[in-house]
């Protein structure tokens, strides 16, 4: 009788503390999408609903010019995915390793390392454009005073770097977070596992690659997952830089800048498509969603417990 | 517990002494202080301190309005004005873009139809400039349009000067010639570049026209009985590519600003572009002695055309809650008085009738408006639903001056996007 009241006595908390929360992803994150879903499968006439439209707006979306401007943007977030994948995490584990090894000031270099994630997207955004003009910024200036003039590229203007750059300016702006996660990964490794192989004659490398590294794996599984989500979402940076039609030419669209730009409308045109643009909301929401779930579980898979 | 508690007195204190300030400086304002207040929305942000000074001499006459100018970037200012207003915000007025730019906005209701009860300078335009403010459905004005614009070239005679280009180019052999003189002085040609592409767009609205022979074809585009792909039209895209050579050193990725920047501090002989420009130059060098010239002929004996629209409204939000003082700005915008000072502050060519233009440069344009307009293709035509031609052609003619695509394809593309919706060229290619 006691243990059931307790029970219910917890309950009562366990609702009173979960409705905020469940209220705010209802109403800010369920129903809109829930609403973008049945965007898609209406006409529309600018603003304005029309009747029902089955899948003629998935059609259109794969249909010119939208199925050429939906296969770049595409292509672009995979290739950044994979790009950050590779650099900023293998960057990430780098400074965190030496954040880790460091006997002194350690906290002073980490908050270096961390401070370029809070600042502002928009000034990070702004400096770098300052930074890489093509005419007054100083780092064609220095590239072309070393006698490397060739090498003295439009990086944001032209369309074959813009996007290597934006991957560029977003690892040094975010390295800083993988840095710190896997940071308090190696810190949560139980230190007899590494005084144990110490003892047993192994060298700093072979403690890195054989006890640390796997022991990472919780780390590596919340990094992928936000790397993923992140690079299949990828809008404030572009926007910022590249503004809605992913200047130079499509250079630098993605997914999220055309779902922007078909909602909501662009320069070259303010007629919108909100019928099209929904249902590329919905066909990101099922990349990211099925994405994320399948990465999730297979890195799960591999983590062990200490 | 002392030090909350010691905390709490001070907070209390500082409360004291704030509303201590506070409530004398409140009751100090003047009786008749503002009763409404407006915000006001534009893409002007080169003309910030013009509305502001506007605004204040309005304010000087109505203090009980006090109006908030905000300007957003212009290549994102249709977005933000259209997640504003449907989400149930947005600014009391604002400034409309034309034609089909903001035609779904009004068909949505969003703007307050306007009469001329409500605004009687409406009555003193010509149809052919409210058209640029009407519903593409209901044909309502929804707007005032306040400025005529037209493309032509810019030019610095101190540079030309120097390079020895005695005479003003008129035909496409003589332009590519002074380019040529003025490359081979040492300076830079052109300060036109590719890095945006409405300003691509805009130099095509320049110099093409003469190519594909100006108004003739484009009332045969909008009946349907010629296409994108017709090789005038074609031969009209291939001149951008040939101005490329006459272009900045990495040209492919020099912004807008850096571009005009590049002609207004006297690095490059010309800019080709819209009459807005000027005001821009102006304010970046006053000491700049700028001329312009009517876009040349395709070859001798050929028309000239200057591309021109009623570029831009002012509009009245139809959720607004100040309906009043609205329309009493409005009125003050569509003044002679704005009007006057919209010519004389920032050289932009106004609606207004009875205004009178005293600047040389800014009258060479309006008079050459007059006898060689000819309308803006992509703006007048085919804005009104999407893919726009200008969809295609802005990150089209990015991609033709670095040789990513043809002027061939790109005829095509803007063919078959335009095909995808209007009508009179369904099912031709």
């Amino acid at each position: 009788m006691a243990a059931s009241s307790l029970k219910s006595e917890q309950r009562k908390f366990i609702v009173l503390f979960l409705t905020p929360a469940l209220a705010t992803i209802l109403v800010f994150t369920t129903i809109p999408a829930l609403t973008t879903l049945s965007y898609a499968f209406f006409k529309w006439d600018g603003f304005v609903r029309g009747g029902f439209a089955g899948f003629e707006n998935f059609k259109r979306l794969f249909s010119f010019p939208f199925r050429g401007q939906f296969l770049l943007a595409l292509q672009h977030n995979i290739l950044v995915f994979v790009a950050v994948m590779i650099l900023q995490t293998s960057i990430g584990i780098l400074i965190a390793y030496s954040l880790f090894q460091l006997k002194r000031r350690q906290r002073f270099f980490r908050t270096v390392t961390f401070l370029p994630v809070i600042f502002s997207l928009v000034v990070v955004g702004y400096m770098w454009q300052v930074l890489l003009d093509p005419y007054y910024g100083p780092i064609n200036r220095v590239i072309t005073n070393l006698g490397f003039e060739s090498l003295a590229k439009p990086w944001l203007g032209s369309m074959s770097t813009a996007l290597p750059t934006l991957v560029f300016i977003n690892l040094w702006r975010w390295v800083g977070f993988p840095a710190i996660i896997f940071l308090s990964g190696l810190n949560a490794i139980n230190q007899e596992f590494i005084e144990a192989a110490r003892i047993d004659g192994a060298s700093e490398g072979q403690i890195f690659r054989k006890i640390m590294f796997p022991l990472l794996a919780p780390s590596m599984t919340i990094i992928s997952v936000l790397t993923f989500i992140g690079a299949f979402e990828w809008f404030d940076l572009p926007f910022v830089i590249g503004g809605s039609n992913g200047n130079p030419a499509g250079a630098t669209d993605t997914l999220a800048l055309m779902f922007y730009r078909l909602s909501f409308g662009s320069v070259d045109s303010n007629a919108n498509e909100i019928g099209i643009g929904s249902s590329l909301g919905v066909l990101i929401f099922v990349i990211v969603g099925v994405g994320a779930g399948i990465g999730q579980h297979l890195l799960r898979k591999r983590e062990v417990d200490q | 517990m002392k030090i909350a508690s010691r905390r709490l007195r001070g907070l209390v204190a500082a409360a004291i002494a704030v509303s201590a300030i506070a409530v004398p400086a409140i009751s100090a304002l003047p009786a008749n202080a503002a009763t409404a207040e407006l915000t006001f929305w534009s893409w002007r942000t080169e003309d910030k301190a013009f509305y502001e000074g506007q605004i204040a001499k309005f304010q000087a006459k109505n203090p009980d309005i006090s109006v908030k100018f905000t300007a957003y970037l212009n290549t994102e200012y249709n977005a933000i004005l259209s997640t504003a207003l449907t989400a149930g915000k947005g600014p009391d007025i604002l400034q409309l873009r034309p034609y089909g730019g903001m035609a779904n906005l009004s068909d949505a209701g969003y703007f307050m139809p306007l009469t001329v009860k409500d605004l009687p300078a409406l009555s003193k335009l010509s149809a052919g400039i409210l058209a640029g403010a009407q519903g593409y459905k209901d044909k309502k004005q929804y707007g005032y349009p306040y400025a005529i614009s037209a493309m032509g070239v810019f030019y610095n005679p101190e540079m030309l000067l120097a390079a020895g280009v005695k005479a003003l180019p008129t035909t496409w052999d003589q332009l590519l010639n002074a380019f040529k003189k003025v490359k081979a002085a040492g300076m830079l040609p052109l300060g036109n570049a590719g890095g945006n592409g409405p300003a691509l767009e805009q130099l095509h609205a320049s110099v093409g026209p003469t190519f594909y022979g100006g108004t003739q074809f484009f009332n045969d585009l909008v009946a349907g009985r010629k296409t994108f792909t017709d090789p005038a039209y074609v031969a009209s895209l291939k001149a951008v590519k040939d101005l490329v050579p006459y272009m900045p050193p990495g040209f492919e990725g020099i912004d807008y600003n850096t571009a005009r920047a590049l002609f207004a501090n006297g690095k490059a002989a010309f800019y080709i572009g819209g009459n807005y420009e000027l005001g821009y130059f102006r304010s970046l060098n006053p000491s700049l002695s700028a001329g312009w010239f009517a876009p040349v002929a395709k070859s001798s004996g050929s028309p000239k055309y200057v591309s021109t629209w009623a570029d831009g409204a002012f509009s009245i939000n139809s959720k607004t809650t100040q309906k009043a003082a609205a329309l009493k700005f409005a009125n003050f915008l569509a003044s002679r008085e704005f009007g006057q000072a919209l010519v004389d502050e920032i050289a932009f060519i106004s609606t207004a009738p009875l205004v009178s233009i005293t600047d040389p440069v800014v009258k060479k344009i309006n008079a050459n408006r007059t006898s060689l307009g000819t309308p803006f293709l992509n703006v007048v035509g085919f804005r009104y639903e999407t893919p726009t031609s200008s969809n295609i052609l802005q990150p089209g003619f990015q991609k033709l001056i670095i040789g990513a695509t043809t002027p061939e394809q790109l005829a095509k593309d803007v063919q078959a996007a335009v095909a995808s919706w209007y009508a009179p060229q369904k099912g031709k290619s």
